[in-house]
Parts: structure tokens; sequence; C-alpha cells
């Protein structure tokens, strides 16, 4: 799904470094566990082993206090993502103990099952918690999985309209919604979805950035001219400095000389083009030596055609 | 019968499969794709894959991140290693879809038009497991092919020989990489974009 697209660079860094060193016994497993929770990324592996050892270690369960039921939680969906059934039914089962009516507890008791591969008794589960939290997103969300994990792609869009008619500030279902659309080679749509993304939240850049990857895709002079103004857009929102910004301002300007071979070309096109090259060609200097040949030539190309 | 591609072998050299069942692996629950690189034998019966550009793990669909590869794989396996463009390899998101979807058809039309004996290879999860379960000998990846109809069609298991494992000990090897988690190391282009100084070539990969 989303991976690391909300994670900022510097987040991602400090999340694989203590993901090291937790690793290696030097200890920052909790600090951790909360950043790989507060940037919802998804690492089952080493949240179920740094977890699990948190867990039974008793000493160390007592001193996290009431956020060890938060700890359980994590723990069992980590555990269904390794297909860990055992350890998820293990810790759903103390939760259920000590929060027995929760909602909560109720619908990972339906993600248990949905892990299990029991798709009816997981609709029939989520269709009885429906019935007294009809308002609830993340029920909602697990129907959308749960028609998606089917490969019933057509019933996840249909979800997913629907849940966004509702919930329509829920970024992340209007990214789902795109990806699947770009899945099925439904360009259109999935522009539409970025389009509200931008309209809603006009400082992301990556927003900006998959829109102009879409209408690319889709091609034609227009498309690819609206393409570039977002990724200019997008570097002057990163400070100028975002790789695919920077190739995909370069890709458009060679598509665009390309498809206006004969025609008049736009004067000011070729002053973005030439300073993104040569920011391009700066960092690769700086960062990646080996490969500024490649991209030298490749720009090269560009510039030609 | 059809024309002479028919009969055309593909020969996957280890390192190739190797990196795109990492790849895949690295992912589990994204589609992957890249890019297969190699040659047709001197004798025109054969292509021989020997190697792989991982390319994309999230929006697989997007022809940007695709483009650029293309042209930088040309540049760094075509004019320096002599080699050309192939195929092009993909994995489903999910474990028990076999089918090849209309993007990877899609790039693999794209592909066509460099190379006419162009292949496409699936990964097959199923055999995957088993591979990993310590079981099954045939390459976990089904082989893809254009006919006449330019569709792309999957080759029947009545002529399973058509595509080889170049290295007999290329199995062995990949149950130890994945044993060790190898695929924690493996880079494609798309982490490239997000971070440069990461190399898509993985030349330390094997080392």
């Amino acid at each position: 799904m989303v991976g690391l697209g909300g994670a900022s660079a510097s987040e991602a860094a400090q999340l694989a470094r203590l993901e090291e060193q937790a690793a290696h016994g030097g200890g920052g497993a909790w600090e951790y566990l909360c950043l790989v929770r507060r940037l919802k990324v998804r690492r089952p592996e080493p949240v179920l082993r740094l977890g699990l050892s948190l867990l039974n270690d008793s000493k160390a369960r007592s001193k996290l206090g009431s956020e060890e039921w938060t700890l359980y939680e994590q723990v069992a969906i980590a555990a269904m993502d390794c297909q860990n059934i055992d350890v998820a039914k293990d810790c759903i089962g103390i939760l259920k103990k000590k929060f027995p009516d929760s909602l909560r507890v109720g619908r990972l008791e339906g993600m248990l099952l949905e892990a299990k591969g029991a798709w009816a008794e997981a609709e029939r589960a989520y269709a009885v918690l429906l019935e007294n939290n009809p308002n609830d997103q993340l029920l909602h969300k697990r129907k959308i999985a749960m028609a998606k994990a089917q490969g019933n792609t057509t019933l996840a869009v249909d979800y997913l309209n629907k849940y966004l008619e509702i919930f329509m500030a829920d970024h992340d279902a209007w990214r789902e919604l795109a990806e699947i659309y770009v899945s099925l080679l439904m360009y259109k749509q999935a522009a539409f979805c970025y389009e509200e993304l931008i309209l809603a939240q006009p400082m992301v850049a990556l927003y900006q950035i998959s829109y102009a990857d879409v209408l690319y895709t889709m091609g034609g002079m227009e498309n690819i001219q609206t393409a570039k103004k977002y990724y200019s857009s997008a570097l002057q929102l990163t400070g100028g400095k975002n790789t695919r910004a920077l190739y995909g301002v370069c890709l458009c300007s060679g598509s665009i000389n390309q498809l206006s071979k004969g025609r008049n070309k736009e004067e000011e096109s070729s002053e973005l083009q030439a300073l993104a090259a040569e920011v391009l060609t700066k960092e690769y200097k700086r960062q990646a030596p080996a490969k500024l040949p490649i991209v030298t030539e490749m720009l090269k190309t560009m510039k030609l055609s | 019968m059809g024309g002479s591609d028919e009969s055309i072998k593909y020969e996957l050299s280890q390192t190739a499969y190797i990196k795109l069942v990492l790849h895949a692996l690295k992912h589990p629950s994204s589609a992957v794709n890249g890019i297969l690189v190699g040659r047709l034998s001197s004798d025109n019966t054969t292509v021989q894959i020997s190697d792989a550009m991982p390319v994309s793990h999230s929006a697989c669909a997007l022809l940007p991140p695709l483009e650029i590869a293309l042209t930088q794989a040309e540049e760094y396996y075509c004019k320096a290693g002599e080699l050309n463009v192939v195929g092009y390899y993909h994995a489903n998101e999910r474990y028990d879809d076999s089918e090849l979807g209309p993007a990877a058809r899609r790039i693999g039309d794209h592909i066509f038009r460099y190379f006419p004996q162009a292949a496409v290879l699936l990964l097959d999860n199923k055999k995957l497991d088993g591979l990993i379960k310590g079981k099954g000998r045939d390459p976990a990846v089904v082989l893809f092919t254009r006919d006449s109809s330019k569709a792309w069609c999957q080759v029947g298991s009545e002529r399973t020989s058509q595509l080889v494992l170049k290295e007999p000990s290329a199995h062995s090897l990949l149950a130890d990489h994945i044993t060790s988690k190898k695929w924690l190391e493996i880079v494609d282009f798309e982490d490239h974009l997000d971070d440069i100084s990461k190399d898509w070539v993985n030349p330390n990969l094997f080392k």
C-alpha cells in the first residue's frame, strides 16, 4: 500500500537507524515501535520480533503502563502480516479479556479472520459491528481491503468511491483509489483523485508529482505541458532538489520538443529545462558520481530530440 | 505451426533470476517490476537473459520512472556492455494472482518494440513458496511471449523446456540468499529516485 510516502527522508533515516540499533541489541525498541506507529509504515518483521521481546519481558512490559495494550494491538497486526496466526490470536485474546466489549478489539478479531482467509466469516463479523457502529471508518476500510485482497478490484473501487462520498477528507483513501485506478490503467480517474488531493493539500509535493506522473503517462501535448507545470510546482515546494520532479521536468521538455518539431517552441521552457538539467548534474556529481556519465548522456539526448 | 519465434529458447542467468526474486521479496505487499537485459545467441536460437534491473515497487504502471530507467539501462548495459533490453519481469501484488495484468502487458508491448523476441516473466508465488520451503525445482517464474496475434501468451507446460535456468546452482544459491534476508539490500530504480546515492546496478549485492 502506501509505504513510506508520508514520511520525510529524515524520518525514514531515523526509522532505519532505530531498526538497525534495536536489531543488534542496542536498545531503543520502544522508541522504534512508537515511530513505526506514528509514521504508519509497514514493518511487520521487526515489529513482531521487537514487540514480542518487549511483551515477553515482564519488567519491560510493566514499565509501559497503559501503553502495553497499544503494543499488544501493534504486535497482533504485525503477527497477522507475517502470517503468525498463533501470536496474533494470543495477543487478541489478552486484549479481549481486558476490553471485553470493545469495537477496536472486535475489528482485530475480524482482521484475524481475514488473515486466516475466512472471508465470509470476516464479512459477517464486520456486518455485525457495522450495525452498531455504522460510521466507523476503519470498519469500512476493512471491507475495502477484503475486496482488494480477494482480487475483486471492481468491488474495491466501488466501496472506495462510496466511502469517499461520506469521508471525503480521508487523504489516504484518495491515494489508495488513485493507485488502484493506475493499476487498472484508468488514468483519467486516477488524475481526478490526485486533483482532489492537490485541492485539499496544495503544499504536499508528493501529490503534485504523482499527478504529473499520471498526466505524462496519459500523454499528448496538453497533458505533458500541464505535467511540466506540476513538476515545477513540486520543485518549488521542495527547494528545487526533488529528483523525481527534476527528471519530470526534463522528460516533459524532451517530449514537448519531440511533439512540437517544426512548430514554434516556447522560449521559457528552455530556461527551466536547462536549470533542471543543471541541478540534476550537480546532485549526481555530489552524491552519485559513478552515474553521472549516464545522466549526462540522457540529458544530451533529450535536448537534441 | 507458428513462425520461428516459437522455438526460441530463453536462458535465465542466476544473476537475473535471483535479483528479480529478491526484488519481489523486498516488497511483499506491492507489485514490482523491472527490465531484463541480455543478448540473442549468435545462432539466433536462444535469448540469454544475463541481468535484471529492478525498477518499481509502487505504481508500476506509470511511465516516468520506467522511461528514465529504460534510457539509463540502454546507456549502462547496451552501450557499455553490448547487451540489449530483452524483456520485462513483473510480480503481482497478491499471492494468488497468476494473471498477467493490463499494466504488465502494456509495458511488455513497449519492450517488444525494442526487441521482438522479448520475454515477459511473471513471478509465480506458489512456486516461490515451494522453493522457500525447500521443495520444487522449476523456476519460480512463468514465461510469456508474444504470439502472431500480438497477445502475450503463457508458454504452456508442454514447452517448459523453453525457459531454462542457466546455472544448475541457481536454486540453492537463491535459498541461501532468502535465508540470509539478502532482499533487504536490493535497490531498485525508484529507490534511486528517492536517494540517488543508492545504486540500481546493485554492484555489491552478490559479493
